[in-house]
C-alpha cells in the first residue's frame, strides 16, 4: 500500500487562496496554502464558522462557479486552476458529500441514486449495472439497490450519499461532517467505510469533522483554520497538533484526544482547587446518575401515558407504530437523555410531548405555569377548564393537554428546539429571532452564544454552526418549565457546546425539565437520567452510570465505545 | 420524522403499471379533449365507467387509498354541480317545465342536464390524473418524458427535483404552525390568521428557494446538465402492452364521442 498510489487520485494544491461571499464583508476563508500528494487523507478542523465548508464547496468547483463571491490566490485540483477550469470539468474529478444528505438525494430508489452521477457523465448502462452494486457495497450498503430513498435512516442516507460521490470514481472525495447527527452504530459504520476507503490510496480524501478522535490516526495531512477563515497551520497530524492544539482550543474547537499533550495547561487548577474550565457534566453541578429519590428533583411537569403513535408509511407495513405504549414522567429541574438508533421515535416522542402530533391512543400532559402560582409549580391549584388532562398523582398539579392549552400560554409552558433550526426561525434577524421568545435580555444571549456581531443578519444566512446557536439562544429566551431539544450540539464547536450545557444549566436550576434527544456521548454525563427508545418503545429508563453499562442495542459496542470516547475530552487534561 | 401523510403507492400488479407514462398520459389527454368536447352527459358518463374499471382493474393502486385522495375532489364536482344546478339560466324560463318547482326552488331539464355533465367532466379528470400518475413513481414519468417524448433533461429531472422539494415544503408548512404556536406568535382569529398567512407565505418561499438552491448545488455536484449527453440507466421501451393501451383508450374515446352523437 506504499507504492505509487493508482491512476485517478488527484493531487490538490492552494497558494493564498481565499474566498469571500458576495454581500459579507469578512472573508469566508483566506491565506490557505496546502499541497496534498494524489491518494492522501486531509482531515480540516477548525472551529464553527471557520469557512470549513467554504473549502469543499471550492474543492468541488461550486465555489466560483455556482456561487457569487470574490476568489483570492490559486486552488488547483489535479493541476486544474479550479477558477479559469469549467465547473463540469473539476466536477468530473471530484465528488461530494455535504453536510445534509437528505436535500442532496434527487430520485426515489437507491441504485437510481447512485446512477444519476454516471448518467450524467454519460456512463454506458453495462458499465451503470456493473459500478451501482460496486459503489454500494463501498459504502457498505451492498443489496440496497431496490429500496426507497426516504425509508432509510439517516445513516444509510448518509452513505448512500457517499455510495453516489464515489460512483463515478472521482479522484478526489470531499466529505462535509458525514458523521452529523447519525446514531452511533451509523457513525462507526461510516468511520469504518472511510477507513476502509482511505486504506486503498486509490483516491484523494478531504474529510471535515468535529469527531476527530475517529480521522485523526488515518490523515495523512490536517489543515487548521481559525474563527475568522485564516489558516493556522497545514502539516502532518503531529505537527499541526503541536503547533496549534492550544491555539484550537483556545478558539473553543474540538481538540482531540491524541493532541491532549500539546494543551499548555494540563488539568489546570485555580487556587480553590477547582478547574479552570471543568469538563462538561461537571461544570453543571449535576452528580452523574441522578440525586436521591431516583425518578427525579420535582414535581411532574410531563407526563405521556401509553402514548402510541402508528405509523402511515406503505413501506412500514401493517402494525408497525412510530411509538408504541410509551409512559413517561419528567420531573422539575430535572435533565433527560433521550437516545436510541436513528428512526427510534426519539423526534416523535418530543413532538407528541408538544402537542404538535397526536397520539392515536394514550394520553399526554404538561404543567400549564400560566394557570398556577410562578416559581412553585407543584401548589399550582386544580385545571378544571383542561378539556382532557391527564390526572397527575397526589400532591401533584394536574397536567394540561399541550395541544389544547391557550396559545398565549404556550411558550412559558413549552419550548421545543427542532433538529433542523431553520424550520424554527420566526425573526427577520438574529436579534429579533431572540426577541421574539422574550423574557430575557436579547443582547445578553447572542453574546453568550457568539452571535453579538451578527445580530442584523439574516437567520437563513448563517453558517449551520451559528443557526444552531441562535437557536438554543431563542429557545433559552422564553425559559418555559419544559424544554425539549432535537440534537442541540449537533454540529457544535467545542466552545458553542460548553456555551449551550452552561445556558441549560442555568435554567435547570431554575426548576426547567430538560429532555434532550441525542446521539451526542457528551452529553449523557450532564443528564440525571436516560430514556433509551428502540422501535417506538422505552427500552431502558434509569440512570447515566446504569445506562452506560449496558446499552439496551444489540450490539451494545458502538454506543458503549461512543460514550467512552464521549467522557474524555476535558477529563484527561 | 415527517408529519405528514404517506403517498398513494400501487399495491397489486396492473396492465397500467407497465406501459410507458406517455401512453398513459396521452389516452388521458384525448379522454379529456372528448368528456369537454359537448355537452351531453353519456359522453363523461362512459369515460367516467371506463376510468374507474381501469383504476379498479389495471393500475394496482389500492382502492381505499384512491378513494380518500380523490374524496376532495367528489365534493369539490359536487359542490359546482349543485351550483349549475341551481343557477342555469333555464330556470328563469318559463317555457322550459320544471322537473321540481318548490317556491324559489326551480330545477329544470336542461339544467340538471348540465350538471351532471359537469359533475362527470370534473370526476373524469380527477380519475384519469390519478391513472396517469398513480401506477409508477415520478422517476419513471421523467424518464419517459425525456426518452419518448424528447423533453429537454434539464426539464423533466429539474421538475423531478423540484417536486422532490415538495413534501419537505408541506412538511415545513406543518412545523411552521406548530412553531408559531410553540413561540406564542400564533394569532386568533380568522382575520389575524389571514394576515399571518401571508407573512408565513413568503417564509415558506425564501424556505422553497434555499432548498432549490441546496437540491441545484447538490446536482450541479453530480455533474448534472454539464453539457454532455446523459445515459439512461432505465430505458424505457414502447411495447404492445402500450399499442393495446393507446388502442384501447382511444376506442373507448371514439365510443363516448359517438354517444354524444346520438338522439337523447
Amino acid at each position: 500500500m506504499t507504492d505509487a498510489p493508482p491512476t485517478g487520485a488527484v493531487a490538490v494544491e492552494a497558494r493564498g487562496f481565499g474566498w469571500s461571499y458576495r454581500g459579507r464583508e469578512r472573508p469566508a476563508l483566506a491565506g490557505i496554502e496546502l499541497r496534498l500528494d494524489p491518494g492522501a487523507l486531509l482531515l480540516v478542523v477548525g472551529p464553527s464558522g471557520s469557512g470549513k465548508s467554504t473549502l469543499a464547496l471550492a474543492l468541488a468547483g461550486l465555489i466560483p462557479h455556482a456561487i457569487p463571491g470574490t476568489w483570492v490566490g490559486r486552488l488547483v485540483v489535479d493541476g486544474l486552476d479550479v477558477a479559469a477550469t469549467p465547473a463540469p470539468v473539476i466536477g468530473e474529478r471530484v465528488g461530494v458529500v455535504f453536510q445534509d444528505p437528505e436535500t442532496g438525494i434527487v430520485l426515489d430508489r437507491v441504485a437510481d441514486e447512485i446512477a444519476f452521477g454516471l448518467e450524467n457523465r454519460g456512463w454506458e448502462l453495462q458499465q451503470m449495472r456493473a459500478r451501482v452494486p460496486e459503489a454500494l457495497a463501498l459504502a457498505g450498503l451492498a443489496g440496497f439497490e431496490g429500496r426507497r430513498t426516504a425509508n432509510l435512516s439517516g445513516g444509510e442516507q448518509q452513505r448512500l450519499a457517499i455510495a453516489g460521490a464515489l460512483a463515478p470514481e472521482p479522484g478526489l472525495l470531499v466529505l462535509d461532517e458525514p458523521t452529523a447527527n447519525l446514531d452511533p452504530p451509523g457513525m462507526a459504520a461510516v468511520f469504518e467505510r472511510l477507513g476502509a476507503l482511505a486504506a486503498r490510496r486509490d483516491r484523494t480524501i478531504v474529510v471535515i469533522e468535529h469527531r476527530l478522535d475517529a480521522v485523526l490516526p488515518i490523515a495523512d495531512r490536517v489543515l487548521a483554520i481559525g474563527a475568522d477563515g485564516r489558516q493556522l497551520a497545514f502539516g502532518p497530524p503531529d505537527e499541526v497538533g503541536a503547533s496549534v492544539a492550544a491555539e484550537l482550543d483556545r478558539l473553543g474547537a474540538w481538540v482531540p484526544a491524541a493532541w491532549h499533550r500539546y494543551l499548555a495547561r494540563p488539568v489546570a487548577v485555580a487556587a480553590a482547587g477547582v478547574p479552570i474550565r471543568a469538563p462538561i457534566g461537571a461544570a453543571v453541578g449535576v452528580p452523574i446518575g441522578g440525586p436521591p429519590g431516583a425518578t427525579g428533583v420535582g414535581a411532574v411537569v410531563a407526563r405521556a401515558a401509553d402514548v402510541t403513535v402508528p405509523d402511515r408509511t406503505v413501506a412500514a407495513g401493517p402494525g408497525r407504530d412510530i411509538l408504541h405504549g410509551v409512559s413517561l414522567e419528567i420531573r422539575a429541574g430535572e435533565r433527560v437523555a433521550l437516545v436510541g438508533p436513528n428512526g427510534a421515535g426519539k423526534s416523535s416522542l418530543l413532538f407528541v410531548l408538544a402537542g404538535i402530533l397526536r397520539p392515536s391512543s394514550g394520553g399526554v400532559g404538561v404543567l400549564d405555569p400560566g394557570a398556577s402560582p410562578a416559581g412553585s409549580p407543584a401548589a399550582s391549584p386544580a385545571l378544571s377548564h383542561v378539556s382532557s388532562p391527564v390526572p397527575g398523582p397526589d400532591g401533584d398539579a394536574p397536567l394540561a393537554d399541550p395541544a389544547r392549552m391557550p396559545p398565549r400560554r404556550v411558550p412559558s409552558a413549552l419550548g421545543l428546539l427542532f433538529q433542523d433550526p431553520e424550520v424554527g426561525f420566526v425573526g427577520r434577524t438574529v436579534a429579533a429571532e431572540v426577541a421574539a421568545g422574550g423574557r430575557a435580555s436579547s443582547g445578553a444571549l447572542l453574546e453568550r452564544f457568539g452571535l453579538q456581531g451578527l445580530a442584523d443578519e439574516d437567520p437563513y444566512r448563517l453558517s449551520r454552526g451559528e443557526q444552531r446557536r441562535l437557536s438554543v439562544a431563542a429557545a433559552c429566551a422564553s425559559a418555559p418549565t419544559l424544554l425539549l431539544l432535537d440534537e442541540p450540539t449537533y454540529g457544535l464547536d467545542r466552545r458553542a457546546t460548553d456555551a449551550v450545557v452552561a445556558m441549560l444549566d442555568e435554567l435547570r436550576a431554575e426548576g426547567q425539565a430538560q429532555v434532550v434527544a441525542t446521539h451526542d456521548p457528551r452529553l449523557l454525563p450532564a443528564c440525571h437520567r436516560v430514556i433509551a427508545l428502540d422501535i417506538g418503545r422505552i427500552a431502558f429508563d434509569g440512570s447515566v452510570a446504569a445506562f452506560l453499562a449496558a446499552p439496551p442495542y444489540d450490539p451494545p459496542d458502538p454506543w458503549r465505545a461512543a460514550a467512552a470516547g464521549g467522557v474524555d475530552p476535558a477529563v484527561d487534561r | 420524522m415527517s408529519l405528514l401523510p404517506p403517498p398513494l403507492e400501487p399495491v397489486r400488479p396492473g396492465l397500467l403499471r407497465t406501459v410507458a407514462p406517455v401512453t398513459r398520459l396521452t389516452v388521458a389527454a384525448v379522454w379529456l379533449l372528448v368528456a369537454f368536447a359537448g355537452i351531453d352527459p353519456r359522453v363523461p358518463a362512459i369515460l367516467l365507467v371506463a376510468a374507474v374499471a381501469s383504476l379498479v382493474f389495471l393500475s394496482g393502486l389500492p382502492l381505499a387509498g384512491s378513494l380518500r385522495r380523490l374524496a376532495p375532489l367528489v365534493l369539490a364536482a359536487g359542490g359546482i354541480a349543485l351550483l349549475t344546478l341551481l343557477v342555469h339560466p333555464s330556470r328563469a324560463d318559463p317555457s322550459v317545465p320544471a322537473l321540481i318547482d318548490v317556491g324559489p326552488l326551480r330545477i329544470t331539464g336542461p339544467a340538471l342536464a348540465a350538471a351532471l355533465a359537469l359533475a362527470l367532466r370534473l370526476a373524469v379528470i380527477a380519475v384519469s390524473s390519478l391513472l396517469v400518475f398513480g401506477p409508477s413513481d415520478t422517476t419513471t414519468f421523467a424518464d419517459s418524458l425525456a426518452q419518448q417524448w424528447r423533453v429537454p433533461d434539464r426539464f423533466a429531472y429539474g421538475t423531478l427535483a423540484a417536486l422532490r422539494i415538495a413534501p419537505f415544503l408541506a412538511a415545513d408548512w406543518a412545523t411552521g404552525s406548530a412553531v408559531r404556536r410553540l413561540r406564542g406568535i400564533a394569532r386568533r382569529g380568522p382575520a389575524a390568521r389571514v394576515r399571518d398567512v401571508g407573512a408565513r407565505l413568503l417564509a415558506l418561499l425564501v424556505s422553497a428557494v434555499r432548498r432549490g438552491e441546496r437540491m441545484a448545488l447538490a446536482m450541479d455536484a453530480r455533474g448534472f446538465d454539464a453539457g454532455r449527453r446523459r445515459s439512461r440507466f432505465r430505458p424505457i421501451r414502447l411495447g404492445v402492452r402500450d399499442l393495446v393501451v393507446l388502442v384501447t383508450g382511444f376506442a373507448v374515446a371514439a365510443v363516448a364521442a359517438a354517444a354524444g352523437t346520438l338522439p337523447a
